[in-house]
């Protein structure tokens, strides 16, 4: 099929170039219409519409193309079979085309926001799109969870709930800090009881909550390594190779999603400036820098990421001291005093903190950077993600290390309250997001048009603004276990924040001067959702799960000595159910045993090692062949100069003794009058 | 509107179906907004073209500097007007919509782009191109001697065969290069 290219010069333009006759040219273009109708005979039904549809030519050639072959294809029906099995067969094969069809006309009606989409990359651009696309992606994934764990753990105990009494009322301050009145509910780890609810088709709530929870988890593993995987494959393999210049670039820069008028004027503006600037940097870069500013600059780098790290230390350790503080005075005041409002709300001291450190640490980063002069705009971008995914992740980190450190030693129904403190940083991150874009985006664009013109409209800042999505996904994540309805509250905020951001967006901002690469950089979002993010989460859960002690007054596990040993209880009575050993024998001897995960281990280093080994491989095979096309121009200008030096031989021979001519190089003559209709 | 006089006959939206990336929605939406370019008098006509000049009111075109190369290129008009008929209308859709194939846009994405409608991108449509893609205001422009170096710098990293000129394979290994371009070579109505 690959030679179908060729076969269609655009409308014969370039065969014009060669003196062929209107006939000659027909004859050709029905030699080249049956090979391609023959070619096309040979696929499956599907395929065939398929490549059908995706012939370079207009639309009354492909209906041609298509008329020819189904009257090929019926004209071999006939000498075959005419039985009613083959028309059975093309009935339904064409019954289940339609419903495909159906089903992806249905899928693109169900998409929401399709127009505010289309809206948005209209006026900024594809580059700012990925951060709605992203957006909307992780409002999926929130929306499975929630729906998973509403089915399997909060309406079986709902249901069956023993009647909780609330001892509290709801003041309104909970809404905020999840305490009180929510900390029966079953918003909360601590608002699931027994181990097994209800009597008569009898429901094993730690079972439930154990699977469901592992299950979602093990989904969005997937997914992320999945989309992860296609992202690497389409964005990076393809890249590269021999990238110097960029240049390049210039043939597949221009984005026609655009429509808007001023924002096509502007992305004009921008690139004909950016063109200027390459150019001029080009003819700069011949004089190499010397050794002193080589030191000068590496000097600089080394004192801006000490001073980076430094902060992101310094913050941590406020963190941890601060709620290391604040639960002394908690515990020294839960004897005297149990509900008080002022009490409840110094539990948020340490969210806000939190989430002021992440508000102004990162400005001060990009100060940082804007003083680091990378001679690369994309070494700038990727430094400053590489930091501020330092800083929040080490937030994390020093949060869950003391949640799962000292909380439990200290606090008896431990898992709610790691589940609210969870729940109050969502909530303030989300207070925090909003305010951000009033002052950040709107407040500059007020001073930037009315106060000092100089500065500008702000441009939308993508890389901040999805790594801020990427922290509160964390921050869901982690919160899964403790507060297995944690996922409404992201589902509220991701769509709150979608419309906000659009608004801010199409009112506030501009869209930002370099753009390219979005499809990388979504590749390397993702990436990072899934490496610190995910994985980590990942990590604090199982640890929970499998390591720690479960309190004893509340929670589906109580009693246990790990969560985990649910589990265990059950293989035991799945054992003595006659029929079911098997099941049995495989939880004990092969998931429990540290062989089996040793050997698993060893199995995926050798593929690891196998792949890699086939894609360096592959590496050095393209690299052979991009070789092997620069010598075939090479051969191909040769005999064109070859061919143009005899052509003007031969004039000047016809011109001098025409009639030797033609016996002495009848050989060459031959070759000669080929040439050219290959050229 | 009284658009609704002119419907599609059913057994015609299913081959526009099979032989365009369109869905069935896309179709029937592309029908309504070429039906409101014709002429009142045109549309009981099944072949009648919409002028150029009409073509690029659209919203979706209307500010393209690639404009008028879009309709020469999906016009099939004899006359080489770019006129587009119903059909070419599809046919710019389909291979502008999301479904389409990488090998389909950047066949159409190097037609439109060679200005000159000879198979190659030699020196001249490159520079039509940059003006394109830069506007014409002064600040932006660029002079003779940057575009000459720019364009040196094209051909220098795409043209691989050194003939002077990027052909359509030169170009798709470009084009494979920039995972963007399928996002970006997207118009929807």
């Amino acid at each position: 099929m690959r030679r179908r290219k060729s076969m269609f010069p655009h409308r014969g333009a370039s065969l014009g170039n060669i003196e062929l006759s209107h006939d000659e040219i027909q004859e050709e273009l029905e030699i080249d219409t049956r090979e391609l109708v023959s070619d096309l005979i040979k696929l499956p039904t599907r395929a065939r519409v398929q490549a059908i549809r995706a012939l370079p030519m207009s639309y009354q050639e492909r209906r041609y193309v298509r008329g020819r072959v189904v009257s090929v294809k019926h004209s071999k029906k006939r000498d075959l079979l005419p039985t009613c099995c083959t028309d059975c067969h093309q009935q339904t094969s064409l019954f289940f085309r339609r419903f495909a069809a159906g089903v992806v006309t249905a899928r693109k009606r169900l998409v929401i926001w399709q127009d505010a989409l289309k809206e948005i990359s209209g006026r900024f651009g594809t580059s700012v799109l990925t951060y709605f696309r992203f957006l909307k992606w992780l409002l999926m994934f929130n929306f499975v969870s929630l729906l998973i764990n509403f089915c399997f753990i909060a309406i079986p105990q709902i249901v069956h709930s023993p009647n909780v009494t609330y001892t509290v009322n709801f003041r309104g301050l909970e809404l905020l800090t999840g305490a009180g009145y929510f900390t029966q509910s079953v918003f909360f780890y601590g608002g699931y009881n027994g181990a097994v609810v209800g009597n008569q088709p009898s429901y094993n709530m730690q079972l439930a909550y154990f699977f469901t929870i592992a299950a979602y988890l093990v989904l969005c593993g997937a997914s992320l390594i999945y989309s992860m995987a296609r992202s690497f494959q389409k964005n990076f393999v393809l890249v590269s190779g021999p990238t110097y210049g960029g240049a390049w670039r210039l043939l597949c820069s221009w984005d026609f999603s655009v429509v808007n008028e001023k924002a096509i004027q502007n992305h004009k503006n921008n690139l004909g400036i950016q063109l200027k600037e390459t150019l001029s940097e080009r003819l700069q870069r011949k004089a190499t820098a010397s050794t002193s500013t080589v030191l000068k600059r590496l000097t600089l780098y080394l004192l801006a990421w000490t001073l980076c790290v430094s902060l992101a230390v310094g913050s941590c350790a406020g963190i941890y001291f601060l709620q290391v503080e604040q639960s002394q005075n908690e515990t020294q005041s839960t004897q005297v005093l149990i509900n008080d409002l002022k009490e409840e709300a110094s539990t948020l001291i340490v969210p806000v903190v939190v989430s002021l450190i992440n508000l102004i640490v990162p400005l001060i980063f990009s100060l940082i950077n804007k003083m680091e002069h990378y001679s690369n705009p994309r070494t700038n971008i990727y430094i400053g993600i590489m930091r501020n995914v330092l800083l929040k992740m080490s937030i994390l980190a020093i949060l869950c290390y003391y949640w799962v450190n000292d909380v439990p030693k200290q606090i008896s129904c431990w898992e709610t309250f790691v589940g609210q403190s969870v729940y109050r940083l969502v909530l303030v991150d989300f207070i925090f997001c909003l305010l951000g874009s009033f002052f950040g985006e709107f407040l500059l664009n007020i001073i930037g048009t009315k106060c000092f013109p100089s500065i500008g409209v702000p441009e939308f800042d993508i890389a901040t603004n999805v790594l801020n999505l990427i922290y509160a996904q964390t921050l869901a994540w982690i919160g899964i276990y403790f507060s297995p309805l944690l996922p409404i509250i992201q589902v509220i905020k991701l769509f709150i924040i979608f419309y906000l951001k659009r608004v801010s967006v199409s009112m506030n901002c501009q869209p930002p001067k370099r753009t390219g690469r979005a499809a990388q950089m979504q590749t390397v979002y993702v990436a990072l959702l899934f490496l610190p993010s995910f994985t980590g989460a990942l990590s604090l859960v199982a640890y929970t799960v499998w390591s720690l002690k479960p309190s004893r007054q509340c929670g589906p596990f109580q009693g246990l000595d790990t969560p985990f040993q649910a589990v265990h209880q059950w293989m035991n009575t799945v054992q003595n159910i006659p029929g079911s050993e098997w099941a049995w024998w495989i939880f004990e001897h092969v998931l429990k045993s540290e062989l089996f995960f040793y050997l698993i281990t060893l199995i995926i280093l050798v593929v690891t090692y196998l792949l890699w080994q086939i894609t360096q491989g592959r590496k050095q095979l393209i690299q052979t062949l991009r070789e092997q096309i620069v010598n075939e121009g090479k051969d191909k200008t040769f005999l064109l100069n070859r061919l143009q030096s005899i052509q003007k031989q031969r004039t000047v021979n016809a011109a001098f003794r025409p009639h030797e001519f033609t016996e002495r190089t009848y050989f060459n003559q031959d070759w000669m009058n080929t040439l050219p209709l290959e050229m | 509107m009284g658009t609704t006089a002119t419907k599609l006959p059913k057994d015609q939206l299913s081959e526009y179906q099979e032989l365009t990336f369109l869905t069935k929605q896309e179709i029937l939406l592309a029908h309504k907004r070429f039906t409101e370019l014709l002429n009142r008098n045109d549309r009981q006509q099944i072949n009648s073209r919409v002028p150029m000049s009409k073509i690029c009111t659209l919203p979706e075109l209307k500010s393209n500097p690639f404009q008028k190369r879009i309709c020469h290129v999906f016009s099939t008009s004899e006359i080489k007007d770019g006129s587009l008929s119903f059909e070419d209308f599809l046919d710019l859709l389909s291979a502008f919509s999301d479904s389409a194939t990488l090998e389909i846009k950047s066949h159409y994405a190097f037609r439109i782009f060679d200005f000159d409608d000879d198979g190659t991108l030699d020196y001249g449509d490159l520079e039509k191109l940059v003006n394109c893609l830069t506007g014409e205001s002064a600040d932006t422009k660029l002079t003779s001697e940057e575009m000459n170096q720019l364009i040196n710098n094209i051909l220098e990293e795409s043209d691989i065969d050194k003939d002077g000129t990027v052909n359509l394979s030169e170009f798709q290994h470009v084009i494979s290069r920039s995972p963007d371009f399928v996002s970006s070579f997207k118009i929807v109505l």
